[in-house]
Order: structure tokens, then C-alpha cells, then sequence
């Protein structure tokens, strides 16, 4: 990721910072190189929107820098960025033909040439519509395409401006789950194939699990955790976060004994090992578990005792599909994704008795 | 609470339906007169409907003004109800509403009210207004850069009086190029219908000389000149010598006649009875008095073309015109 | 409205509507509809038998051509200021936006003679615009058809500001945002994006402007007399001749104008349905 094509197409944001009537958003920071995306994540009103149309150009920021492709655009009007902006309904010109569409904003000279012969297809027209396999719907309406044809259409007017940065807010929100699928995946096969980086905006968490390299969640204005897939779905920060995320079990509980790496925490009666830095006794604390982390196994059928293994009676089960989610209760309510195999090897029914286990790494200790 | 809330605006719709339904059921207890009347009679008219509603509390005067011959062919051409009609030219009524020709009578008769003469009328803003007087009137108006309004010969009155009145200027002071002139000054640009829609522009300075009744200088409190009664048209026995000043229109050829307003009730007027108290009082003392006093010129006697179709309460004020 | 089907014609009405409540709009519909049609109709039934004669008539010709023409320049003046004027007025909030769009309405409520005497003070010989737009480039606004066209602008322009600003809040100005990212600076958006999506607007806009312009008399009159327009000229025909040659020289400029009218509204519904079917 050093050579001198992907540092071209770097983006980084320090310190941004702006007020609009009474909302404030500060310090956004973040850097991307060619071929990463970052998920913004947030709720209704967080401000997502509001970062991408600030560094896309149409808001200019109190405090803070945007640097785009080594550039500093800062200052620059929207249309000397080359940013890409994509939206909700794709926001094609209606009055135009999907061929005038994408020819809008068809560079006439190349900056250059080399930059994008990698992962482009040739510069004009013909070539992008090629690429994106809709050269048959060249002279239709954009209002008879279907949300799919209209993606690619869209992007294929947003490459013919060579952008240097992709901005997605929330394209996929006023569509079905289906088709929210299928384009997401289509989109993150493109965004990977061309390296070039894109930030992309939405609420739906899932969106980020299937699109993201880094993730930034958003609230109020204010960054409330950034970093990697990896640290924000298994480490989320505080329960805000992990409710976002979609963490399925948060729980109450108070910090019972601590040491260096493993702390107990009282949850209830229960006792549960949580593995993390070491914390003060006595202190309140939300605990985070996955619902995947919860293991269900038949009484008894432990070997040896086992970290976090308690015996839980089941109080519902649903088979969605291959997969079961269980809820059981263990002197606190869980729930639980199985196999739904395992689901009825284990004959699972409102009543029964088993034994569940976590592992303390997936315990995770959240402060407000 | 839903119920009502439908039903008040259907009950607010009702009471404004049936509200005016009781104001005219009022009305109708009193008498209307409509009047419609020659645009510079409007002030004086005003006076007068007062005083008459005075002594006659249960009749409402509803004047109309506006050019007198739209006035008189609101009658004839649109058949709009009115019981009295009162010109500025006393020949519009016999031209418009005696009929003949196929064309229904709407008028018998006619009496003349008041005399008028015409004037220029100017502001200080007017270009030679320091200097201008009735001998030299037509040499500062004839001055170059001078603009003169007047109304449309073809359509009003005051319009083909005015030039009637500089045709005959030019015999008055042997010069035969006062009318042509004068008129360079009034082209097109500066006319209009009538005379009264350009008294605006004259306060603005568009306009340097307004060629007008005196009775609206007065009115209007404006500066005027005071033109010889050879000329002006206000004098009922200069009628032969008046006859000698001509303009060509798109009615024909129109000859100079003394400036008299006449009124005359409409026939198949349905307040026949009051409309002729209106005509006494219009012709007796005071009606005369509020007349002067607006600048009007007496007309006495009063004299009345087809007297005999008069109702007989009015024959007795009034003299058969002279010629008739 | 109505749509081409195998079997033949339908009419296009939303299915989820049931059919009283489309009946019930027709016949109120209908009123309304009578109540426009009925005293046209009985005025050139009145003026049938004179349209020929006032046909041959040159100064009515005349008039009726000027009033197309004034009219003509009074949208286009009214275009080339209002449409920019409505696209800050759709697109920017400030201080004081309320007063100008009051502002903007204002002309349609001022009685007509008195919006004439205002253009007079503005416009006439003396006027703090007419003296000098006289002395430097020779315009006369009292008695020319700049006179004519200045008074029908007045009453008129309001029309193309408010339909021309519908027409732009009608446009997703996130359109224009994508538009700026590809490259477009804020005057190619402008005409490139903006003005064409809300071309249909503004061209009602213009419509309404161009007719009320004909129809002007009160504010046209106070300047311009001579040359006629043809409201001045119906109206002098009236006091001059009669009734019948005023409503048969009416009639001849309602038809005039409605034959305009339609192969207007034919021409820009021709150039939307090329744009759709390509």
C-alpha cells in the first residue's frame, strides 16, 4: 500500500469541525488509503450526512482540513475535488438518457493518464457502459430502471469524472432487504476492483459488517468510536455503541474482583469472567455479550468445569432457517444463536434444562 | 367534538348566506336612484345627491360617472338600468338616446343644467407658466418643447371642443396658424379618453398644459387661463359665432356649440317620480347655487328641448330651447 | 390524461379512488368551466355576425398585433429577471425573504390605475429613471411601447416569479449537489440541471405573464394611449361606434390569443414527450 498510485489516492480528514443552526459537529479525524472504505455509522441526526457533504464541499467546515489525494481541498469548490456523490434513489438527472447521464461529467483531458489504467475501464462513454454491462440501456429513462441498473449507471456517471473519492450516503435506505443485498454486494466488489477510497454513510449496521474496512460511529456530532471492524463489533466502547452494532445481550452488573487480565463481574447472582484490563472493584458496568458468543451444551456434558459454563433453563426457541435463536435464562435472560442442527440434537424446547458458556474474551466490560 | 366541529362551517356558511338576504330586505324600504353623469360633474353631483337625500331621507342617489357618451351608451349598448342621464354636451343625449334610425328611443327629452368653458390649466412646473395669460395663451403653447394633453375628439366631448375652440381661435386673432400649432404640441402620445385621466400626469410635469373644463381647474384648485368668451365656448349667445369653429372626427364633421350640460330621465325609468324631483331640484335655487359654486356657468333660463315630453311638474322651470 | 390501451381508450384514473369522488370534481369542475365558457361563448355568438367587418378593420389589426408584441417583450423582460429571481428565492434562505416574496405578490393587489400613476411618477418625464433613460439613450416611456411594455410587466411579472419558483422547489437540489461533484461549476449546474427539470414551471410561469399582459388596460392606459393596444383600441370602438364592433374586434383577439396559446402549450408538450421516449 506504499506505492505512489495508492498515496495519490489517500484521504485524510483532521480535525473537522462545524456548526449549522444548533447542531455542532467536531473533530472528525480519520485517513483512508486507495481501496478502503469507511463506514460512518450512526443514528437519524448524528451528523453523517453533514460529514460527507462537508468534505464533498458544500458546507465549509469552522475548523479542520480535507486532504484529498495529497491536495488540500479545503477551500475548493465542490466541483474541484474530484469527490464522487452518491445517494438515496442513486439521484440520476431525469431529463437526461442513461448515455447523457454518464456523460455529464466526462473529463475532457485526463490529469493522468496512467492514475487509472489500472483498475478503469477506457475514459469515454462507450467503454464505462461496457464496463458496467449497460450499454442496452443507453437510451432509457433513468425513471424505468431498476434500483440495480440504476446503481451502475450511477457509478458509471460518477467514474467518468475520474473522482479521486467515493461518498455514499445512505444509498441503499429506501430499498428492500433483497435488493439492499444484492447491490451491496455488487458494491463491494466494485469498490475493491478500482482502489480508489470511499466513505459510506448509513444506520444499518449491516451494512458496515459486509462493507467496511474502519468504522466510524457517530453521535450527536460527535465521534464516539473509530477504528477497525475488528475493535468496533467486538470492543464496542459503551452501550450506545454496542446497542448500535447490534450487540444482542447488554446487562447490568457490578464489578465483584479484578486483576490483570480477568475481572469478575456479578451479574445478579451469577458470576461471569470477563477477560480486559483491570478494573476498580466495586464499580458499576454494562457487560456486552454476543449472542453468537453464547455456546448452549446438554447438562453434564462438560469435561472439566469451565469458565462462564452455567446451568440456564430455555424459555423460547426460534429456527430462522439454518439458524436458532434460543432464550434462556440463567438468573439473567440470554439469548443465543445455534445451529439449528445443533438445536435439535439438543432437543431444545421451552423448559429444558442445559448448560451455557461464554468465553471471557467475549465478555465485554462497557463504562458509561 | 367531532360532530360539532363538522357542523360549525356549515352553520357560519348559512348565516353569511342568509346575512345579506336581511340587508337587502332593508334596502329595499328606501329608494334608489341611479344617476349616471359626465365625469366633471362628480364633485358638484356629490353636493347635490347629499342635499337632496336631505329632503328626501328614504331616496339613496347612486351616481356613476365617466365620459359622457360611455355613459350614455351604457344605457343603449349595454342596457344598464339607470333613471337619470346627465352630459357634459347637451347634442350627445338627442345623438345617443333619442333613437330613430330603427334604434330604440331611451330619451325624449333634455334640459339644460349649467354652462362651461374650456381652459388650459397648468401647474408652476409648466414650462412659460410664469408668463402665460389670456393674450398670449396660444403663443406660449405653440412654444417648442411644450407638451399639451387633451381627450380624444373622437370619443369625448371636451376633446372636440377643444379643437373646436382653437379653429376658432383662428379667426379670432386672424392668425390661421394657431390651430396646427398648438395641436403639434398634443400629439397622440398626450391624449387620452377622457380629459380627467391626464390631470395625474399633469401634476407629475408629464404634461405642461391640460386642455379641461373650467369647472375642474376650480375643482382641482389648478391654474388656468382664462380664454376669451368668444372662444371658450361658455357663452349660449355666441352659439352662430361658435358655429363657425369645425373639427374633422371619425363621427364627421362637428361644428361649435355652446358647452351645456343637460340631464334627462331614462325612459322606462322605474322611479320616474323621484328622478323628476331630482331634475327640480337640480334646476331650482339651490341645485344651481352648489353648481356655481364648482365653477359651473349659470344656465338661464333654463332652457329644454321637447318640453312637451317633460313631466309636467318640471315644464313650468323651464323655457322650449331657442331654434328647436 | 388519456391513456392508449389494446381495446382502445381509458381514462387514467387513480384505481384506489372511487368513481363519486372523480364525479364529484367534474361536476364542480363543470361550474367552473361554464362559468368561463358561457359568457366567451355568448359574446362571440353576440359578435359572430361583425368579426369580418373588424377583421378588415387595419387599426384593429394593427392594436392586436402590438398587444402581441408588448406582450411578447413583457415575458421575456419578466423571464430574464424573474427566473433567477426565483431560483435564489427557492434555493436561499436570508433575512427579509418573507418581505420580498410579499413583495413579489404585491402588483397583483395595487388597482390598476394606480400602478400606472406609480410608473408614471418612476418613468415619466421627470421620473428619477424616465429623465435620465431619456437623456442618455434617447427611451421614451409615455406614449411608445416601452410605456406598454413597462405597464404590462408590472402586473404581470409576478406570475413567472411564483410559478418559475415552484418550479425550482420542485427539483431535488441534492440533483444539483451531484451535479457539482461531477465537475459542473454553479452556472452549468444552473442550466444544465436546474432549468431544464423545472422547465415546466417556468414555462407556465411565462404563459400566465404573456396573457395577463394582453389583457393589461388600467396601468397600460395611464402611459400609453396612442399606439392602441387592443384592449384601448375594443374599448375607443365601444365609445366610438358601438358595442357590437367593440365585442366582435374582443372576440377577434380572444381568438388570436387562444390560437397562441395552444400552439404554445403544443409546442412544449412535444418537446417533453421527445425527451421521455428517448
Amino acid at each position: 500500500m506504499t506505492s505512489p498510485e495508492t498515496t495519490a489516492r489517500a484521504i485524510t480528514v483532521e480535525g473537522l469541525s462545524l456548526s449549522i443552526r444548533d447542531f455542532h459537529l467536531s473533530g472528525i479525524d480519520f485517513a483512508l488509503s486507495g481501496g478502503e472504505i469507511l463506514v460512518i455509522l450512526g443514528p437519524n441526526g448524528s451528523g453523517k450526512s453533514l460529514t460527507l457533504e462537508t468534505i464533498a464541499g458544500f458546507h465549509r467546515p469552522a475548523a479542520g482540513r480535507v486532504l484529498i489525494g495529497g491536495r488540500d481541498v479545503t477551500q475548493l469548490a465542490p466541483e474541484r475535488r474530484n469527490v464522487a456523490f452518491m445517494v438515496q434513489n442513486f439521484g440520476l438527472f431525469p431529463h437526461l438518457t442513461v448515455r447523457q447521464n454518464v456523460a455529464v461529467g466526462l473529463r475532457k483531458r485526463r490529469a493522468s493518464p496512467e492514475r487509472h489504467a489500472a483498475a478503469l475501464p477506457h475514459g469515454d462513454v462507450a467503454g464505462l457502459l461496457d464496463y458496467f454491462d449497460i450499454t442496452q440501456l443507453a437510451q432509457r429513462a433513468p425513471h424505468s430502471l431498476s434500483a440495480g441498473e440504476k446503481q451502475r449507471v450511477a457509478l458509471a456517471r460518477a467514474l467518468a469524472a475520474e473522482p479521486d473519492l467515493f461518498l455514499f450516503d445512505e444509498p441503499f435506505s429506501a430499498l428492500d432487504a433483497h435488493t439492499r443485498d444484492q447491490l451491496r454486494e455488487e458494491l463491494a466488489s466494485f469498490l475493491r476492483r478500482l482502489s480508489i477510497p470511499a466513505i459510506f454513510v448509513t444506520h444499518d449496521h449491516t451494512d458496515a459488517m459486509v462493507l467496511a474496512d474502519r468504522i466510524i460511529v457517530l453521535r450527536g456530532g460527535i465521534t464516539v468510536q473509530a477504528g477497525s471492524v475488528q475493535e468496533v463489533f467486538y470492543k464496542p466502547a459503551n452501550v450506545f455503541v454496542a446497542r448500535f452494532i447490534g450487540v444482542e445481550n447488554i446487562l447490568a452488573g457490578r464489578i465483584a474482583g479484578s486483576c490483570e487480565a480477568l475481572s469478575t463481574v456479578a451479574i445478579g447472582e451469577r458470576m461471569l469472567r470477563a477477560a480486559g484490563p483491570q478494573v476498580a472493584s466495586g464499580a458499576y458496568v454494562q457487560v456486552g455479550v454476543r449472542a453468537e458468543a453464547v455456546s448452549i451444551h446438554s447438562v453434564g456434558s462438560a469435561s472439566a468445569p469451565g469458565v462462564n459454563r452455567f446451568v440456564a433453563r430455555v424459555t423460547e426457541v426460534r429456527i430462522l432457517g439454518p439458524l436458532a435463536t434460543v432464550q434462556i435464562d440463567c438468573g439473567f435472560p440470554l439469548k443465543a444463536y445455534v445451529l439449528a442442527q445443533q438445536a435439535r440434537d439438543l432437543e431444545l424446547i421451552p423448559g429444558r434444562t442445559v448448560e451455557a458458556e461464554i468465553a471471557p474474551a467475549s465478555v465485554r466490560l462497557m463504562f458509561d | 367534538m367531532q360532530s360539532t366541529a363538522r357542523f360549525s362551517p356549515l352553520v357560519l356558511g348559512l348565516l353569511c348566506a342568509l346575512l345579506p338576504g336581511s340587508f337587502a330586505a332593508r334596502a329595499a324600504e328606501s329608494t334608489t336612484l341611479t344617476v349616471f353623469a359626465a365625469g366633471t360633474l362628480a364633485v358638484p353631483f356629490k353636493e347635490i345627491d347629499e342635499r337632496f337625500h336631505e329632503q328626501y331621507p328614504n331616496v339613496t342617489v347612486q351616481p356613476q360617472f365617466g365620459g359622457s357618451v360611455k355613459m350614455a351608451k351604457q344605457i343603449t349598448d349595454l342596457h344598464r338600468d339607470a333613471d337619470l342621464l346627465a352630459v357634459a354636451d347637451y347634442s350627445v343625449i338627442p345623438k345617443y338616446m333619442f333613437g330613430g334610425n330603427g334604434k330604440q328611443a331611451y330619451a325624449k327629452w333634455y334640459v339644460g343644467i349649467c354652462r362651461n368653458a374650456i381652459t388650459f390649466v397648468y401647474t408652476d412646473k409648466s414650462k412659460g407658466a410664469g408668463e402665460i395669460n389670456s393674450k398670449n395663451w396660444y403663443k406660449v403653447l405653440a412654444r417648442k418643447g411644450v407638451e399639451i394633453g387633451r381627450s380624444n375628439p373622437d370619443t369625448d366631448p371636451s376633446g372636440y371642443q377643444t379643437v373646436q375652440m382653437l379653429n376658432l381661435a383662428n379667426k379670432y386673432y386672424d392668425d390661421p396658424n394657431i390651430e396646427t400649432s398648438v395641436l403639434a404640441n398634443a400629439p397622440l402620445a398626450n391624449m387620452r379618453d377622457t380629459e380627467t385621466s391626464l390631470i395625474s400626469a399633469l401634476q407629475l410635469g408629464q404634461i405642461d398644459y391640460l386642455a379641461i373644463y373650467r369647472s375642474d381647474a376650480l375643482q382641482h384648485h389648478l391654474k388656468f387661463v382664462d380664454l376669451p368668451n368668444k372662444i371658450n365656448l361658455s357663452d349660449a349667445t355666441e352659439s352662430s359665432y361658435y358655429a363657425q369653429g369645425t373639427v374633422q372626427t371619425k363621427n364627421g364633421t362637428l361644428t361649435g356649440k355652446p358647452i351645456v350640460y343637460a340631464i334627462t330621465i331614462v325612459e322606462g325609468s322605474k322611479n320616474a317620480a323621484i328622478a323628476e324631483k331630482y331634475v327640480a331640484f337640480l334646476l331650482g335655487p339651490e341645485g344651481q347655487a352648489i353648481m356655481k359654486k364648482n365653477g359651473f356657468g349659470e344656465f338661464k333660463p333654463a332652457y329644454a328641448v321637447n318640453p312637451d315630453a317633460m313631466p309636467q311638474g318640471l315644464k313650468s322651470q323651464v323655457k322650449p330651447w331657442p331654434g328647436s | 390524461m388519456a391513456i392508449e390501451t389494446q381495446g382502445g381508450w381509458r381514462w387514467r384514473t387513480a384505481p384506489s379512488h372511487p368513481h363519486s369522488v372523480f364525479l364529484l370534481c367534474w361536476f364542480l369542475g363543470g361550474v367552473l368551466l361554464a362559468f368561463i365558457a358561457i359568457p366567451l361563448i355568448a359574446l362571440a355568438g353576440y359578435s359572430a355576425a361583425n368579426l369580418a367587418e373588424v377583421a378588415r378593420m387595419a387599426d384593429v389589426r394593427a392594436a392586436i398585433l402590438l398587444s402581441l408584441e408588448a406582450a411578447f417583450l413583457s415575458a421575456t423582460f419578466a423571464a430574464l429577471i424573474g427566473v433567477p429571481l426565483a431560483y435564489v428565492l427557492a434555493r436561499s434562505s436570508f433575512p427579509g425573504k418573507g418581505a420580498v416574496a410579499a413583495l413579489i405578490d404585491l402588483p397583483l393587489a395595487v388597482p390598476h390605475t394606480v400602478a400606472g400613476i406609480g410608473l408614471l411618477m418612476v418613468f415619466g418625464r421627470h421620473g428619477p429613471l424616465g429623465e435620465p433613460l431619456h437623456a442618455l439613450v434617447g427611451i421614451k416611456f409615455w406614449g411608445t411601447i416601452a410605456g406598454i411594455v413597462v405597464a404590462m410587466m408590472f402586473v404581470s411579472a409576478p406570475y413567472t416569479v411564483n410559478a418559475a419558483r415552484m418550479g425550482f422547489e420542485a427539483v431535488d437540489p441534492r440533483l444539483e449537489k451531484i451535479a457539482r461533484t461531477l465537475g459542473l461549476g454553479p452556472w452549468r449546474t444552473f442550466m444544465r440541471i436546474s432549468l431544464p427539470l423545472a422547465w415546466r414551471g417556468i414555462m407556465t410561469g411565462i404563459t400566465l405573464t404573456y396573457a395577463r399582459s394582453i389583457s393589461e388596460f388600467g396601468a397600460v392606459v395611464i402611459l400609453v394611449y396612442y399606439p392602441m393596444t387592443a384592449p384601448v383600441k375594443i374599448y375607443e370602438l365601444f365609445l366610438r361606434i358601438g358595442l357590437d364592433q367593440a365585442a366582435g374586434a374582443a372576440v377577434l383577439l380572444l381568438i388570436v390569443s387562444l390560437s397562441l396559446f395552444v400552439l404554445l402549450r403544443y409546442l412544449a408538450h412535444q418537446r417533453e414527450t421527445i425527451r421521455e421516449n428517448r
